[in-house]
């Protein structure tokens, strides 16, 4: 099975192009539909697809034409959603969708767990920032305690905190966790994940690490107007 | 790597590779018997730059030999192969703790302030000068790939140490940020001062994570509006029709009694009941039109549980018609009144905007309610015994 995906998916452009034309238009149609669907749905969670998932659901029997499919819904994905299928992991092909479009102001009106996630992901990013790229996980634990978040207790928002950062977070490749060599009891550090790399820069972490001393009472109306279209963006 | 500081140290580094590559001769051994013992002579010859095993030499009988020749003064020599067990073990030893000692103190090796890595660094280089076999080299290769683990994570702690980053004062940021109200704290009785005092309002992570949702370009989550469509429902009703047809057409003349029975589907029971009910509810209404009834006085049934979540069920087809609304008055309650005679069945459908709603009403809370409201009959009388006074 491995073999013959991968004899259908090296074939050259000019061989993709004879496949294509033995089909209908309305064939490959649906099957660039069902693939946009697919990445929608998958995207839900923020676990990145696989491409060996993509082929068994979706492309199936029209793996000859696989690149032309992926490229046109990626085309679709882009004009219709702003979003951008961009592969994290060259090697097992591992697709992430991204959001092209500006952010704007007053955006975000839905807040819910996930907003709050976002908002520990943000500090553990952070900190690994100024650390220097990577961290060890007991001096993640010690800065996240100062905020109240504690790996041994029950959290209110995040509940168990341990799973979401070291399972949770790295599944969806915000995360990387990774065993330190010659550690007994064995020890672990986080780096910054794949997608994260991709999702936002050093640069947007600057930014709101310089966002964050907050020198006024009642942030919420009064938050800096001309500093947000500024930082609105990638 | 290997910071060997002062002469022993450079020498003993020579030492090492003497160990390995055996170009420098042996102490004879005059206190033996006088003669270069023969594997020693091997030995000799083997080895350029070969590792040859220590084994050989060692068969030769090294534990009967007398104590090994390990001058003072010659500190840096190589020990002699056939070394005694109990140095050896004591070496053994004396390596394990080194490593111990070193795995204890980690954070102490890793503090820039401080040379531990670099003693014990020394220490082993000391002790190579008394290994001689592979089981000692073992150790001291374990010991090296320890130190340099520690070494290259402390040079790496040099390098962040220049942006100078202050944790407390950032974790503080952060809770202002979120909100922290400091004066309405308790005190703060953990032993742990670094955790600020102060009450963290429940949307505290929210509000950080909606700063933080703008320097991400994540792709908004896809769900379908109406959720997921489902061919299930529409099967059984087709079933159930045909069946009644069928005994419908066969038993007619028959039986009728049963065929009466028989009308009771499930489907059709549901359908007299709502229209029981709605007739229920414009009758009190025509009694008295401006004043909307309490939605729990409505359908709660105080002497019953289950039938008051029929009522709350066959209600809820009458909103979902139009026939009625649900609205909360001035104390939040919810109140039921009928809809208007203009505002038909078609229009609500088309025009009138279509609210959800859940309602969940445990056992606990319908008592409650009975209790709260003082309900003490039921509004919608049951299908029985309304029946009765029909007929």
């Amino acid at each position: 099975m491995a073999a013959e995906e991968d004899w259908a998916l090296t074939q050259s452009a000019s061989q993709v192009q004879r496949n294509l034309e033995r089909l209908l238009p309305a064939q490959v149609d649906q099957k660039v539909s069902e693939l946009v669907q697919y990445l929608l749905v998958k995207d839900q969670k923020k676990i990145p697809i696989k491409r060996a998932d993509i082929l068994k659901n979706v492309i199936k029997d029209y793996k000859g034409v696989y690149s032309e499919i992926i490229k046109r819904a990626g085309r679709t994905l882009q004009q219709v959603f702003g979003l951008q299928v961009m592969e994290i992991d060259a090697k097992h092909h591992i697709y992430i969708l991204v959001s092209n479009l500006p952010r704007l102001e007053g955006e975000n009106l839905k807040q819910d767990d996930c907003t709050a996630k976002l908002g520990l992901l943000m500090v553990i990013l952070s900190f690994l920032f100024m650390k220097g790229n990577a961290a060890k996980e007991s001096a993640v634990w010690e800065m996240l305690r100062r905020l109240r978040v504690d790996p041994g207790v029950r959290h209110e928002v995040f509940g168990d905190v341990k799973k979401l950062v070291t399972e949770e977070f790295v599944r969806q490749k915000y995360l990387e966790y990774n065993r330190i060599p010659h550690t007994d009891p064995p020890e672990f550090e986080f780096q910054w994940g794949a997608r994260a790399a991709k999702e936002t820069s050093k640069m947007q972490i600057l930014r709101f690490v310089a966002k964050v001393p907050a020198c006024w009472e009642g942030w919420r109306g009064e938050l800096k107007e001309g500093e947000g279209s500024d930082l609105g963006g990638a | 790597m290997a910071e060997d500081a002062g002469s022993g140290g450079g020498d003993s580094l020579q030492g090492r590779d003497s160990g390995r590559s055996r170009r420098r001769p042996p102490v004879p051994s005059t206190s033996r018997n006088g003669a270069v013992p023969e594997h020693q002579q091997r030995g000799l010859a083997g080895g350029q730059g070969r590792q040859r095993p220590p084994e050989p030499a060692n068969e030769g009988g090294g534990g009967e030999e007398e104590e090994s020749e390990e001058e003072p003064g010659q500190g840096t020599e190589r020990a002699e192969p056939d070394g005694d067990h109990a140095d050896r073990r004591m070496l053994r030893h004396q390596y394990r703790e080194l490593i111990n000692r070193v795995q204890q103190n980690r954070e102490d090796m890793l503090s820039s302030n401080s040379n531990s890595l670099t003693d014990a660094l020394q220490e082993a280089n000391t002790l190579f000068s008394g290994v001689s076999q592979a089981r000692e080299a073992a150790l001291d290769a374990q010991f090296l790939v320890l130190a340099s683990n520690l070494g290259k994570e402390k040079a790496n702690e040099l390098h962040s140490e220049m942006t100078v980053f202050d944790l407390p004062a950032f974790a503080e940021d952060l809770l202002t940020f979120m909100g922290l109200n400091r004066l309405e704290g308790e005190e703060n009785d953990s032993d742990d001062e670094s955790i600020a005092s102060g009450f963290l309002p429940n949307d505290a992570w929210h509000k950080l994570g909606a700063e933080a949702e703008r320097y991400f370009r994540r792709s908004p989550s896809f769900h379908y509006m109406l959720g997921s469509f489902k061919v299930d429902p529409p099967v059984p009703r087709q079933r159930i029709e045909r069946q009644k047809r069928k005994a419908g057409t066969e038993e007619k003349r028959a039986m009728p009694a049963q065929l009466k029975k028989m009308e009771e589907s499930h489907q059709e029971a549901t359908e007299k009941e709502v229209e029981r009910i709605l007739g229920l509810l414009q009758t009190y209404f025509k009694e008295d039109p401006n004043m909307p009834i309490s939605f729990f006085d409505f359908v709660i049934d105080p002497s019953s549980f289950a039938r008051t979540v029929e009522n709350i069920f066959h209600v809820s087809f009458i909103i979902r018609d139009g026939f009625a609304r649900i609205k909360l008055d001035q104390d939040k309650l919810p109140v039921i009144e009928p809809s208007h005679e203009e505002e038909g069945r078609e229009n609500d459908q088309n025009a009138q905007v279509r609210n959800q709603a859940v309602i969940s009403l445990s056992h606990q809370d319908w008592k409650d309610i009975v209790e709260t409201f003082e309900i003490t009959e039921p509004m919608i009388p049951a299908p029985g015994v309304s029946q009765e006074n029909e007929s």
